[in-house]
């Protein structure tokens, strides 16, 4: 069928084709899927808080996206006076375009194998045979840091120029350990090509996913993932309390909602990669193993990848209110005093098995003891804190029992 | 005498285009900058025929003109911006369009990990400092002045003569019509003990691999390690410099 779709175009337009079918299906889907998980994760906070949440256009609230989106597009769009107006302008659009661009290599479904733009197979990504797909990744995802960069700069006020200068330093940070997590993957796979990444766990079947052997990267990946997009617990950026909205202070309407649509998409985006990396993509055991074949199996494929990735942004979406945010100094401290040292020591475990051949199941427990370890340094790390708190002169007339 | 009229194809526009970045520096004084813009134009187009690839396919040359110029004209922007957030700004344009052009040369992971390392973290950097230091809005005349614009432009084109004067002896204007194949997949020939290793050559059936992951990997790790681990080390010692420069917390930081 899409065979004579792509046949019914001029020769020299055949190869655009698929393509460009393909960014269309991803981005429509991509725009609805994101205006309802904001509904979502308005549902779900109002579930944990025990409140009831949006529940008055339509039926239980469904049609709330429909209401917000009218609203932020037919909202006054305010250009305060005092802003760099280029830089203003340009800032919603980079954070969207580079999140975007970061999906063009995430597979949404079974690639086909011997995949050519004109034979009318759906290629289930925008970008197919990039051989260094993580590392493509990392590298458009580095460069979404400018929106918030230039927006906080540009609305030259001290809300916003703090709530950026934070991103910065943040996203600087985190994106070593996130680079580091999935060099383990990339070893045990022999290739940084997220499809390569894919397949093999899916011939492995359910024993062959890469968190038996990673669980301590996909850790690692999930919480770097997570402060480079800025999510509670790591949104010291937007930091409400204190920054009233952080870089996104001075923008309203379509503008303010363009940014959240590209911290959505990155969420959507980190959701994908973490169950394509670590939980086997499509594979899931009996009803999509990868030399399942009968009708409608890749739909089913799809559909299995696409409830991984939810699972993963319900989980991202309670993690906001069950964890609190981090101070900057344990943010900061959390980076390069844990993860980085954890994910080098990950990459080392790697190395060893892979360097005297062992059976990889070896990786599950030193995973387990690198965990185990990390957190019995943890606990002494806190001694001198505790030793601090002793030596502090204690008053010999006071009132303990109110100091505390 | 005789060198001068020999090379005046790259003596002019190498004079054209220092009057042009000296004409477009930030000053106290108003000048038309549609005169430096036009100088530099003249420049670049009496340039081309120089920088011009060889006849390629169409939209290899498209791409290669899009992210070559890009990378020029961003980086006389950066040069004579006067705002250093604007500045910053165009130096990351530049590190993206050249690494289109790695891109468009087979070398993907030199163009992802430049992206990472230049744009994503170094230039962010800048940012964070040039935000600390400077507000929008407000304006202080040292940082918007060059200090030595004649000479420094100068200094800056002396060396791209220099590049420039290299670049005609490997072929220039002559070699231009020879045809665009990569000979070994190498731009400067290997020392004989790495040609000989066989990890460092790009497979018979896929020569397009020698900018791969893999075959950067065998050579870095093969037959560069040497410099790679002379290099790791120095990068070391600058970060134990870095932390022991700093002053303590108990010293009062910040």
């Amino acid at each position: 069928m899409l065979e004579q779709l792509i046949n019914m175009f001029p020769e020299w337009a055949r190869p655009f084709v698929m393509p460009l079918l393909t960014i269309v299906i991803v981005l429509q889907v991509n725009l609805g899927v994101c205006s309802y998980l904001i509904l979502l994760e308005r549902k779900l906070s109002a579930w944990m808080q025990d409140r009831i949440g949006p529940n008055r256009v339509g039926p239980w609230g469904l049609f709330q996206p429909v209401a917000d989106m009218l609203k932020l597009l037919l909202k006054e769009d305010v250009i305060p006076g005092h802003v760099n107006k280029v830089l203003y302008v340009l800032a919603p659009g980079i954070s969207v375009f580079t999140t975007m661009l970061a999906f063009a290599v995430v597979p949404f479904g079974p690639v086909p194998d011997h995949l050519s733009s004109t034979d009318g197979q759906f290629p289930f990504i925008i970008a197919p045979g990039i051989d260094l797909g993580l590392v493509f990744i990392f590298a458009v995802t580095s460069l979404a840091v400018y929106g918030i960069i230039l927006g906080g700069w540009a609305s030259n006020s001290k809300y916003s120029a703090l709530g950026a200068m934070r991103a910065s330093a943040q996203v600087v940070s985190y994106e070593i350990p996130l680079g580091m997590s999935v060099v383990g993957l990339a070893l045990l796979t022999g290739s940084m090509s997220i499809e390569k990444i894919l397949l093999k766990q899916a011939d492995a079947g359910i024993l062959g996913w890469n968190i038996w052997f990673q669980p301590l990267a996909c850790v690692i990946f999930f919480a770097a993932a997570m402060a480079e997009a800025q999510r509670l617990p790591f949104d010291l950026s937007e930091c409400e309390q204190e920054l009233v909205g952080g870089w996104h202070t001075e923008y309203s309407a379509m503008k303010w909602g363009l940014f959240f649509l590209g911290e959505y998409t990155h969420v959507i985006t980190i959701s994908f990669l973490t169950s394509i990396l670590f939980f086997g993509g499509w594979q899931f055991p009996l009803i999509a193993e990868s030399s399942s074949n009968y009708l409608g199996s890749t739909l089913v494929k799809v559909l299995v990848l696409m409830t991984k990735s939810f699972g993963f942004i319900i989980v991202i979406q309670m993690l906001r209110w069950t964890i609190p945010r981090f101070r900057f100094d344990q943010l900061m401290g959390l980076a390069w005093k844990v993860l980085i040292p954890l994910a080098t020591l990950n990459v080392v475990t790697v190395m060893i098995v892979k360097q005297f051949q062992l059976n990889v199941w070896w990786l599950l427990p030193m995973s387990a003891g690198l965990f185990l370890g990390a957190g019995l340094v943890g606990t002494q790390s806190t001694r001198p804190f505790a030793r601090r708190k002793t030596e502090v002169a204690v008053e010999p007339h006071g009132h303990h029992a109110h100091a505390h | 005498m005789e060198w001068t009229e020999e090379n005046m194809l790259l003596l002019i526009p190498l004079g054209l285009g220092w009057l042009a970045v000296w004409w477009l520096m930030p000053t106290n004084t108003k000048r038309p900058r549609i005169l430096g813009g036009l100088a530099a134009v003249a420049a670049l187009l009496m340039l081309q025929m120089m920088l011009l690839p060889p006849a390629g396919d169409l939209v290899r040359n498209g791409l290669f003109f899009l992210f070559a110029g890009t990378a020029v004209i961003t980086a006389g922007l950066m040069i004579t911006d006067r705002s250093p957030v604007y500045s910053a700004l165009w130096f990351a344009l530049v590190t993206l369009a050249v690494c289109g052009l790695f891109l468009l040369n087979s070398a993907p992971f030199l163009a992802a990990s430049t992206i990472i390392v230049y744009a994503g973290a170094i230039i962010v950097t800048f940012m964070f400092v040039i935000m600390l230091a400077q507000q929008s809005g407000t304006s202080s005349s040292y940082d918007q002045q060059p200090f030595q614009p004649a000479v420094a432009s100068l200094g800056a084109f002396l060396l791209l003569g220099a590049l420039l004067f290299t670049l005609q002896e490997w072929g220039g204007i002559d070699g231009k019509n020879a045809p665009d194949e990569p000979k070994t997949g190498q731009f400067v020939a290997l020392p004989a003990g790495i040609a000989a290793n066989p990890l460092s050559q790009a497979p018979a059936d896929n020569p397009r691999e020698i900018g791969s992951l893999r075959v950067l990997g065998r050579s870095l790790f093969g037959d560069y390690l040497f410099a790679v681990e002379l290099a790791g080390t120095v990068l070391l010692i600058a970060t134990i410099g870095a932390i022991a420069l700093a002053p303590r917390r108990s010293q009062g930081t910040l």
